[in-house]
């Protein structure tokens, strides 16, 4: 059972990679293919006849800012698919569990935004690392949001909250909006999802008055329960 | 013949920065070029302007592309429309032609092809038109119904 458990949970886990990388690789295609066209565009202005020079320098100037600009966010957009991708190295660190499911929002946030529901952030600061298992913990958000996704209706929100409470840090994730009906199945079944999180030595519990699903984490790693070595 | 200019190009693309830059690149190559952001904006705008050729993307917020694809068939099936997405499969691009799209090209995109496509697929869309008025002027309308909506 437990076998059957964890290959299940392997398998969700490399569907959720491949769908983090399919949404990356979209979005570093765009900015890509933005810089591809500003850099014809200042092409086309400098050997075109007809622009006065005054013209040619303003538009080639707006447009090497915009490839800059560009630059800049497919830059950062790799540097956090490096560290998503470190996250799976190594299994067990120190990490910081509001970097972690930032990083996660900015690979998802274009799936998000198709279906025009908005990601919102209220994170405590200054909320002590932990030790534990982080892409388990992002797969586990992965599932969570995966599922705001198919059951919220356009202008939705999901709420991301933060807190630190004892010994432990508490991720409280909110859907509000309109929902649909859907027979579309999510990536990991209960089961899985509470497999994860007795792996990662926490809980998951569903918020009475329908304020969202909690997931608590202890900050020492040695407060875990079955948490693996 | 008519000219360059009047070759009526809508794109239709979210990533603003993108379709800015493309818009002023094909208007250099003069073509009559109008942008919008979304798929709903795209099927506003053919009800009040109707353009020659469409440039659309697949993946935008709200509408799909193939479902506004879809839409610009039903209300308009003689526009002409070009897929130009940085995602699609192959199985997008047998779905497009199926839904009557003219042409499927990946971003980045060359932007010498773009505008040959653009233009072959405004003649075509002419030549289709005129096709289709010698059949009507000859009473038979069914078939020149069919010629426009590519159901031949």
């Amino acid at each position: 059972m437990e076998y059957k458990k964890e290959h299940e949970l392997r398998v969700s886990q490399l569907k959720f990679i491949g769908k983090v990388l399919s949404v990356f690789t979209h979005e570093l295609n765009n900015h890509l293919a933005i810089m591809k066209e500003s850099i014809g565009l200042i092409g086309d202005i400098l050997s075109s006849q007809k622009s006065s020079v005054q013209h040619g320098l303003e538009e080639s100037l707006k447009t090497i800012q915009s490839i800059e600009n560009q630059t800049g966010k497919t830059s950062w957009l790799c540097k956090q698919l490096s560290s998503f991708g470190h996250r799976m190295d190594n299994p067990l660190s120190i990490f910081s569990v509001n970097e972690s499911v930032e990083e996660l929002l900015v690979l998802l946030n274009r799936i998000a935004n198709q279906k025009k529901i908005s990601f919102e952030k209220d994170f405590q600061e200054n909320i002590p690392v932990i030790h534990n298992d982080p892409s388990k913990l992002q797969f586990l958000i992965f599932c969570l949001i995966e599922e705001g996704l198919r059951r919220l209706d356009r202008n939705g929100r999901i709420i991301f909250k933060t807190t630190r409470s004892g010994g432990s840090i508490a991720i409280n994730i909110i859907q509000k909006g309109n929902f649909i009906e859907t027979d579309e199945k999510g990536l990991c079944s209960n089961e899985i999802s509470q497999h994860v999180i007795n792996q990662l030595g926490g809980t998951i519990y569903q918020e009475e008055g329908g304020e969202g699903v909690t997931i608590t984490l202890p900050i020492s790693r040695h407060s875990g329960s079955e948490m693996a070595d | 013949m008519k000219k360059k200019k009047e070759i009526k190009v809508l794109l239709v693309d979210d990533e603003v920065d993108f379709v800015d830059t493309l818009a002023q690149r094909l208007k250099m190559r003069e073509l009559m070029v109008a942008t919008v952001y979304d798929g709903e904006q795209a099927l506003s705008f053919i009800k009040k302007i109707e353009p020659d050729v469409i440039v659309l993307d697949l993946k935008m917020p709200g509408l799909h592309g193939m479902e506004v694809l879809r839409e610009i068939k039903q209300l308009s099936p003689h526009i002409q429309v070009i897929i130009l997405t940085g995602h699609g499969t192959e199985k997008d691009e047998e779905e497009a032609k199926r839904l009557g799209g003219f042409d499927f090209l990946r971003k980045p995109a060359d932007i010498d092809l773009l505008v040959a496509k653009i233009k072959e697929a405004y003649w075509e869309k002419i030549e289709r038109a005129m096709t289709a008025i010698a059949f009507a002027e000859e009473g038979e309308l069914d078939t020149a119904r069919k010629i426009i909506k590519k159901e031949e």
